[in-house]
């Protein structure tokens, strides 16, 4: 008996309608497992859901390749420099190439137990990149020392002679006071041409003007000085960076101020430093805005010294591999303004590099509390930044 | 992997539930369309999984697994009919000599 015209036509668009289904997921399954591109936006997926989420979703978890963590130690020049290590636990399969590596520098300080550089770690290692997050006894000092980028150096040949890591898949990742290091070191002649990229998130580029930043306690945006007020451990950190330029005392004082539960220094305190040094004091404690150019002025020629060589602009133009630069809109360490010029200066000697601006973090780690266009449109955003890194190496 | 196996058969279903949907069965097949339909699309995308996890890891195996169940609910169907006209012209019926 034939069916009714109404039944046809809804029988015929539900097979035209599971068609289509079946060759989209096949198209879909194709170019997600066989082609690079499909093969870099399913790993840059995977990475922004866990950079975004904070935390690895659960239903990939399913997905994942387990991941082993070792720690290691190489020397350098500076002293020890620990390694903690992410890698995929099963080796590389036979279809696929060399695994990637990143060496990452996760900023000033001893951040090894971060929740989020643990999970971002986990997440890198779980799409089969091995990690190397480094630190130093200068970074768990809570100081920036030049010397530094040469553990930097070792690190990255270390993960070089690591097995199953490609020795031309390995790039370097540097956040907040560890992207000059990882500048630095990409300015390096021993390794500057082995490197396949650098990602600087929440970096500066002149510690200068940063200096010049927090002693006016303002920043200059479209042209307007607009009040900026930076957190307590930047000045902790660049407190105990200039000390190393300073007389003994003028170092134990200043260095004082800007500890945890530190007071501003009195007059009388204040009259026994040297120029340079209540020059410095001022600068970090932002009580004399009107007063930085010369405050500025006043810094010894070995502080201006320190401070260049602490200054990826003082080596912009000896790194040869492309620059990613990440900044929060509202980083309250270091400001934005410092990746802005970064990224005008790069464009001025035609350097390859991509500079994006976020909303949702707070310096280098994800904030909470914003809204669901906003984490849509810094997902996007990140997802194009991780997928050009991942690309390469897909 | 046994949870990940049982994803895969679970998506090789949902693969074999679409082909049958899709009239991908041949008419021959008649009541048994459904049971072969979806035991095709499950075994395919278990193996696929399996495969995948070999050679390109764990990550992308999912993926493989989904192409190659489409894959297979497509082709083998066809496959099975084809060999099956062949083997009829091969060996009509009535022409096999028993001893």
């Amino acid at each position: 008996m034939p069916g009714k015209p109404g039944n046809r036509h809804n029988s015929t668009f539900g097979v035209v309608a599971a068609r289509t289904a079946l060759a989209l997921l096949f198209g879909a399954g194709l170019f997600l497992s066989v082609t690079p591109a499909g093969r870099a936006t399913a790993r840059t997926a995977f990475l922004v859901a866990a950079v975004i989420s904070a935390s690895q979703p659960a239903p990939l978890n399913l997905l994942e390749e387990p991941v082993r963590h070792i720690q290691k130690t190489v020397p350098s020049r500076g002293g020890t420099v620990y390694l903690d290590i992410y890698e995929p636990a099963t080796p590389a399969p036979p279809l696929s190439r060399a695994l990637e590596g990143i060496v990452i520098i996760p900023g000033v300080g001893d951040n090894r137990n971060v929740p989020q550089l643990i999970n971002l770690s986990l997440a890198l290692a779980h799409v089969g990149i091995v990690v190397e997050n480094i630190t130093t006894p200068t970074l768990m000092h809570n100081d920036i020392s030049a010397v530094d980028s040469d553990a930097v150096v070792q690190a990255f040949n270390f993960l070089s002679h690591w097995p199953g890591v490609g020795a031309d898949r390995i790039g370097i990742g540097g956040f907040s006071g560890g992207g000059t290091l990882a500048y630095l070191a990409a300015a390096d002649t021993r390794i500057r041409d082995r490197i396949s990229f650098i990602v600087l998130f929440g970096a500066y580029f002149n510690a200068e003007t940063v200096l010049r930043a927090y002693g006016q306690r303002a920043i200059i945006v479209d042209g307007k000085l607009v009040p900026w007020y930076p957190t307590q451990y930047p000045l902790q950190v660049l407190a105990n960076v200039m000390s190393d330029g300073l007389p003994p005392l003028d170092g134990s004082l200043l260095v004082s101020a800007f500890i945890p539960g530190g007071k501003p220094l009195t007059s009388n305190k204040l009259a026994q430093m040297s120029p340079p040094a209540v020059a410095a004091y001022h600068l970090l404690e932002g009580d004399e805005p009107g007063r930085v150019h010369e405050n500025m002025a006043a810094l010894s020629p070995q502080l201006h010294a320190l401070l260049n060589t602490l200054s990826p602009s003082s080596v912009i133009n000896k790194v040869h591999a492309p620059i990613y630069l990440l900044h929060s809109r509202d980083d309250s360490s270091l400001p934005i303004t410092e990746s802005q010029a970064f990224a005008a200066a790069l464009a001025r000697i035609h350097r390859p590099y991509d500079f994006v601006e976020f909303g949702i973090f707070q310096h280098v780690e994800v904030a909470t509390g914003h809204s669901l266009t906003q984490i849509l449109g810094d997902a996007l955003t990140l997802f194009r930044v991780l997928y050009k890194v991942l690309l390469p190496g897909s | 992997m046994l949870a990940l196996s049982c994803f895969w058969l679970l998506l090789g279903l949902l693969v074999g539930l679409l082909a049958v949907l899709a009239k991908f069965w041949p008419s021959s097949w008649g009541r048994k369309k459904w049971p072969a339909m979806l035991s095709i699309g499950a075994l395919a995308a278990f193996c696929g999984g399996w495969l995948g996890t070999l050679l390109l890891g764990r990550f992308f195996a999912s993926s493989v697994a989904l192409w190659i169940a489409v894959l297979c609910v497509v082709v083998l169907p066809r496959l099975f009919v084809w060999v099956q006209l062949k083997h009829r012209s091969l060996f009509p019926r009535g022409t096999h000599s028993s001893k």
